[in-house]
């Protein structure tokens, strides 16, 4: 009996779960300066609503349809902090607790837990940077995530960046936490060059700055990282800013006494840059396309015949022979579901056996 | 779609169908590979050299060396001339699937266009039954009333050795092809029986392309045995050992029948002899009737054109 299908059996199925990762490097100067029209001028990678509530920051300029979010910035404090006298208080207070509720969930009387440090210090002011689907995938890679930041200086001078620190997901792998509703997170470490070198006291090495939450894609910073004092803060011609790791420092006028606009400008300008690897779950199924020595000799192509005749034989002794160069997957009613393509052709005769081994990627 | 890199090692560019994917998005559990089957539509034998004179590792030179395009995504666009297995690989001789248009008049393509016409409604039929001399004109099936018409399409299968093999002898059995598929734009027409019933499809795929399957003994008015062992080239095609045939019509589909919406998107305007004119005016939309031997793989196109009388 000649057939063209063979059915696979139980054992030439296989499903297999394999993690992909992707270096995703993000340059300060595509957060902060490359698209700018002219100094000062409008920066057209760079989006802001006018609901104010956070900023938007893509690849290329956002009109363009070929640009890709890569990551929001916004910030909020908690009620400890709120007055009506700030700028934008009820967004930033709405802001903090929207995040807090869904990065730290409810405590046991139905209170969103405040962001805390691992010793149980609240965090009442926080940024948060948060990637889009795209960059993170399923997940931030464990201990991969670096990111610097200009340690002081006026967030506009082209000098800001020549004393740096670094945030780090430093022992994400062998300590992170679960207790969080959108899954795993790591503590983000500050890390210094040394003892005083660029703004950074010896006893602020290794001190928890925020939190990385992996599979939400998204950094929790507190708010008193890096920013400048001074009632200008956040305005050409301020004054230089000490890095500071006080969970509790008061953030005064930076965060304040200006919009989310302002102060995400602030923050995104002091970013020298961010890597991070992404991780994609790939879920496969292998299908093991197995053919015999007995199986797939002959073709129905419609050169494969003469006047019925083989070509590939001059008398009915010869061994037949086949080139595969594709493979067709079908369900029982015969409907082709998906195909593969060698890259160059296959040689079949009954001499030989192959096994094709097909991978479909969910 | 480009060529696959074949620089290096053999590499497997594996995609899902435009099909697979409207299966998996259904979620109705209808995305189930249970099956494989291999092709070879690249390769064209014709460079497969028995003769080459430095011997037998050379024969297939050139055929190993054919480029390789990337997958299509489009089902009805891969897997054109599949592998077969016969556990035998001493035969000389394969089966082929032909149109025969020498059984009589009634099976005939149209002189003129080298196609099928299937007029889409009454009025078409009428016109183009006969010529202005009243002779009747071949190759127009009737595609509203496919019972009044007598034309219809055959196509048989065998070993068409131009009778160095007698048709006396009989087919292999495992030569034999038992099921037929044949695919028609659903949009345009349905398979109907010689006698004008209409066959039910075993699915639609989602570029409308509709398939039938037609089985020897319980498809008894579409596939039935050739036992014709005459060498008669007026009356059989095959010249050799035969095995089946399939007999069908073409029913014109409602909107072809009621519209002129397709053929003003899909055909052109064209004249035509007919029994008033010898160039009465038309609407016609070209298209391809595929049949595949189950069996064998073996794959006949069968150029059709819709007509309709303006």
């Amino acid at each position: 009996m000649a057939t063209i299908f063979k059915t696979f059996s139980s054992t030439d199925i296989a499903s297999t779960r394999t993690l992909l990762h992707e270096a995703i490097p993000i340059t300060g100067s595509i957060i902060s300066g490359t698209y700018q029209r002219g100094e000062g001028g409008t920066e057209e990678n760079i989006k802001n609503y006018s609901h104010g509530m956070f900023q938007s920051v893509f690849d290329y300029p956002f009109l363009s349809s070929s640009a890709n979010q890569i990551f929001d910035v916004t910030v909020g404090y908690s009620s400890a902090i709120s007055s009506s006298a700030y700028v934008q208080n009820t967004k930033k207070v709405n802001l903090y607790n929207q995040m807090a509720q869904m990065l730290n969930g409810y405590d046991h009387t139905g209170s969103i837990k405040k962001f805390q440090t691992s010793g149980g210090v609240d965090q009442d002011a926080m940024v948060f940077i948060n990637f889009s689907r795209l960059l993170t995938k399923d997940e931030v890679k464990k201990e991969s995530y670096i990111m610097t930041f200009a340690s002081g200086g006026e967030w506009e001078a082209s000098s800001k960046f020549a004393n740096l620190i670094t945030l780090q997901d430093l022992s994400g792998n062998s300590n992170y936490r679960v207790d969080s509703p959108v899954g795993e997170y790591g503590f983000l470490l500050s890390q210094s060059a040394g003892a005083n070198s660029n703004n950074f006291a010896s006893g602020d090495n290794h001190v928890e700055i925020g939190r990385v939450y992996y599979q939400a894609g998204i950094i929790a910073l507190t708010a008193s990282m890096g920013i400048p004092s001074g009632s200008n803060a956040n305005q050409p011609g301020n004054q230089e800013g000490s890095f500071s790791v006080n969970p509790k420092q008061t953030v005064s006028s930076a965060l304040t006494g200006t919009t989310i606009q302002v102060f995400s400008n602030a923050v995104r300008n002091k970013i020298n840059k961010i890597s991070f690897n992404n991780t994609t779950e790939l879920n496969s199924t292998v299908y093991f396309c197995r053919v015999h020595h007995n199986e797939f000799n002959y073709s129905s192509n419609p050169t494969y015949l003469t006047a019925s005749k083989l070509r590939v034989k001059n008398v009915a002794t010869d061994t037949p022979v086949t080139y595969i160069t594709s493979v067709g997957m079908y369900s029982a009613d015969n409907e082709l579901l998906a195909v593969a393509k060698l890259s160059e052709p296959l040689k079949k005769d009954p001499t030989n056996e192959l096994t094709l081994r097909v991978r479909l990627d969910y | 779609m480009g060529f696959l890199d074949n620089s290096g090692d053999i590499i497997l560019d594996a995609v899902l169908t435009d099909t697979g994917r409207m299966r998996l998005a259904k979620g109705d559990g209808s995305f189930k590979i249970v099956k494989f089957a291999l092709a070879d539509d690249e390769i064209n034998y014709e460079l497969y050299n028995t003769n080459h004179a430095s011997g037998s590792a050379y024969y297939d030179l050139e055929v190993l060396q054919t480029p390789i395009l990337e997958a299509f995504t489009d089902n009805a666009a891969s897997m054109k001339s599949k592998l077969i297995s016969i556990p035998r690989t001493n035969l000389l001789y394969l089966p082929i699937l032909k149109l025969n248009e020498v059984f009589n008049s009634a099976v005939t393509r149209h002189a003129g266009t080298k196609k099928f016409l299937i007029a889409v409604d009454d009025d078409t039929e009428d016109e183009f039954s006969v010529d202005t001399d009243g002779n009747a004109i071949n190759g127009v099936l009737y595609g509203e009333r496919p019972k009044q018409g007598d034309n219809f399409i055959r196509i048989d299968q065998g070993l068409d050795t131009g009778y160095e093999l007698s048709p006396s002898r009989n087919l292999d059995s495992d030569l034999v092809e038992t099921q037929f598929l044949v695919e028609i734009d659903n949009r345009l027409g349905q398979i109907v029986s010689k006698g004008g019933e209409r066959a039910i499809p075993s699915f639609i795929d989602d570029d409308q392309i509709a398939t039938y399957y037609f089985s020897l003994g319980t498809d008894g008015q579409y596939v039935m045995e050739n036992t014709s062992k005459s060498t008669n080239t007026g009356e059989q095609t095959i010249a050799g050992p035969r095995g089946t045939m399939l007999n069908f019509k073409v029913l014109a589909s409602i909107d072809l029948n009621t519209s002129d919406y397709l053929f003003d998107k899909l055909g052109a305007a064209n004249t035509l002899a007919g029994k008033t004119s010898t160039s009465t005016s038309i609407k016609q939309i070209n298209a391809t009737v595929r049949v595949t031997g189950a069996t064998t793989g073996y794959r006949l196109d069968i150029p059709v054109r819709f007509i309709k009388k303006q």
